[in-house]
């Protein structure tokens, strides 16, 4: 599993909000877009998730050209994602949050039967995956009326529901306790460790990126301007220079 | 494998209700007091008449909240089905056949059809656009009950429709006619409480909660609006052809958009996405506007009122209102003894 970007740019108006961007996801791997506000982090995520079409250069996944596909093809080609703002069913009970993208998974969106053993069998793995990221026991509650930090959990798990073979989480530590923090992190490394899904993280939090990180990919300005892993962007000179207010300590 | 990581928040104690006890209650009663009212209302075959209107009533209000409730997707101009059902069904009634069998399938396969092309380009709108689209649509099909005058008669109805029969039995008594149209609201019913059970109805449900979260689990949420909106129209258009036999005749008024604010207020205040709801709120529109109509040239001043009431009083409508007496008559129960 690779995924392949290769030459992207988006424009806005005048700007090129991404501009030339080629880098390679590695299988398994833990891969960081750090880079000052508005150096196109979120805008270059959107492109390989198909929120975006990219005006040039091509993303490919295992060798397959997937520019421009939908995101529902994408999540069924194994390619998940999860929100800035978390994004989950709000009004919905957390176990059937899991149970629409394992029901999706399996093929069964428009599906006018389904019958109670597989109704059963679907419950059965949606509460497995919930106690993965430790929502067991709290199934039945209204999704929007969980504490903030279960809710990110609850979007990761939906996420893994797809069993995705990359996953690309849009600063899933933005806006949470410190304790929640740590929570989170300790989830990413876990899934990779022992579901081998590779993931992709946008964040700002730049310690956590340095500790989390296999590969770090630094942008500023639409560009890639250093990648490589923690131990080398630690040393980089241009990425000193782009973050000029040294909160860049690891 | 399963390691479960402790979150360091509060535990959230709110425990969602999955009762399906007041659905139940509520089907129940409804079956019960729709089944038996010819036999309590003999003396009286005005009444029974506005029970089968209101049934009719019901079953449109059902087939809106298939969409509404479903996907959330707003229709404004749902009366385009109800009466392109109607009048697609008293046409071929005059001009073809008066066999119910033939000429109700017929009808709802073609507001299918047409449904499925119109709906591809509607669905692919969200929020106000989409409610004025469907306006839009309603007024073209409105306007085009004059433009072919000839045939449908224009502003003066399509007349003259001929007793309409049943495996060749002509269904002439109103106590027939109202079986037959609560038997079809029933099975439409319980059509569409079964579909909220199937993963289809969930994927709906889905949609109406986060459609760009559904798409990204890979629900083609297009195609999903597209089979809601479907449904939607062809059973409309199936109260449409009822409407038109049980009549004998229909004039524009029924797809004019008042009658699609009519349909919305249904749902409203029965309980937009509650399926049960829109059903009781149709019904009950139906009687107190024919009561309230018959004592004050203002009735819909006063429903004007009723629905703004409701709208910011009870959100939840008469479904959900409801709902919470029973919630609060079962923990009250629970606490006092």
């Amino acid at each position: 599993m690779t995924l392949e970007i290769h030459g992207l740019s988006r424009r806005f108006g005048g700007l090129k909000a991404v501009n030339d961007v080629t880098t390679t996801i590695a299988d398994k791997s833990i891969h960081s877009i750090i880079g000052p506000n508005g150096a196109g982090k979120t805008t270059l995520f959107n492109l390989i998730t198909g929120a975006l079409a990219p005006d040039e250069g091509k993303v490919a996944f295992n060798g397959n050209d997937i520019t421009g596909w939908t995101p529902e093809r994408l999540a069924h080609a194994g390619i998940a994602r999860t929100f800035q703002r978390t994004s989950i069913f709000k009004e919905l009970p957390v176990i059937e949050n899991v149970a629409l993208a394992v029901r999706s998974r399996r093929g069964l969106n428009r599906s006018m039967f389904c019958s109670m053993a597989q109704e059963k069998a679907i419950r059965e793995e949606s509460r497995e995956i919930l106690a993965r990221v430790g929502l067991n026991g709290k199934e039945n509650i209204r999704a929007g009326s969980l504490a903030h930090g279960f809710q990110r959990a609850l979007d990761i798990a939906i996420g893994l529901a797809l069993e995705p073979k990359i996953m690309l989480m849009d600063e899933p530590l933005a806006g949470m306790s410190r304790g929640d923090r740590e929570t989170v992190a300790t989830l990413i490394t876990r899934l990779r460790e022992e579901l081998g899904v590779a993931i992709v993280v946008v964040e700002h939090d730049v310690g956590m990126v340095m500790r989390l990180s296999d590969r770090i990919t630094v942008m500023q300005h639409g560009k890639v301007i250093a990648e490589g892993p923690p131990s080398v962007i630690r040393e980089d000179e241009a990425v000193k220079n782009a973050y000029l207010h040294g909160n860049f300590a690891a | 494998m399963t390691s479960s990581i402790a979150m360091q928040s509060k535990p959230s104690s709110v425990e969602m209700k999955q009762s399906r006890t007041p659905y139940l209650a509520a089907f129940i009663l409804l079956a019960i007091v729709g089944a038996t009212l010819p036999l309590w209302v003999t003396g009286n075959p005005f009444l029974l008449m506005l029970a089968s209107h209101a049934v009719i009533a019901a079953i449109v209000a059902l087939s809106l909240d298939l969409l509404t409730g479903n996907t959330g997707l707003l229709s404004f101009g749902h009366a385009a089905w109800y009466g392109f059902g109607a009048y697609l069904a008293g046409l071929l009634s005059k001009n073809f056949s008066a066999e119910m069998v033939l000429i109700i399938p017929l009808t709802i396969v073609a507001a299918c059809l047409v449904a499925a092309v119109v709906g591809a380009i509607l669905v692919r709108q969200i929020g106000k656009t989409f409610a004025i689209l469907t306006l839009a649509l309603s007024q073209i099909f409105y306007a085009l009950v004059f433009v072919l005058s000839d045939q449908t008669g224009g502003e003066d109805g399509l007349q003259g429709i001929p007793m309409a029969t049943l495996f060749g039995n002509t269904v002439a008594s109103s106590q027939a006619w109202y079986w037959l149209l609560y038997g079809v609201l029933i099975i439409s019913l319980g059509g569409a409480l079964y579909l909220r059970t199937t993963p289809l109805g969930r994927a709906w449900l889905a949609i109406r909660e986060n459609t760009e979260r559904a798409s990204f689990i890979g629900v083609n949420t297009g195609a999903l609006k597209l089979i809601a909106y479907v449904f939607s129209a062809g059973l409309a258009s199936l109260a449409g052809a009822l409407f038109v036999l049980f009549n004998g005749a229909v004039s524009p008024d029924v797809l004019h958009w008042f009658e699609s604010g009519k349909i919305l207020m249904y749902v409203v205040l029965g309980g937009v996405g509650t399926i049960v709801g829109p059903v009781f709120g149709a019904a009950l529109f139906t009687f107190l506007e024919h009561y309230v109509s018959s004592y004050t040239d203002a009735w819909l001043i006063y429903f004007g009122g009723l629905f703004v009431l409701i709208v910011i009083v009870a959100p939840g409508g008469l479904f959900g209102i409801g709902r919470s007496i029973y919630a609060r008559f079962k923990t009250g129960k629970g606490q006092t003894t």
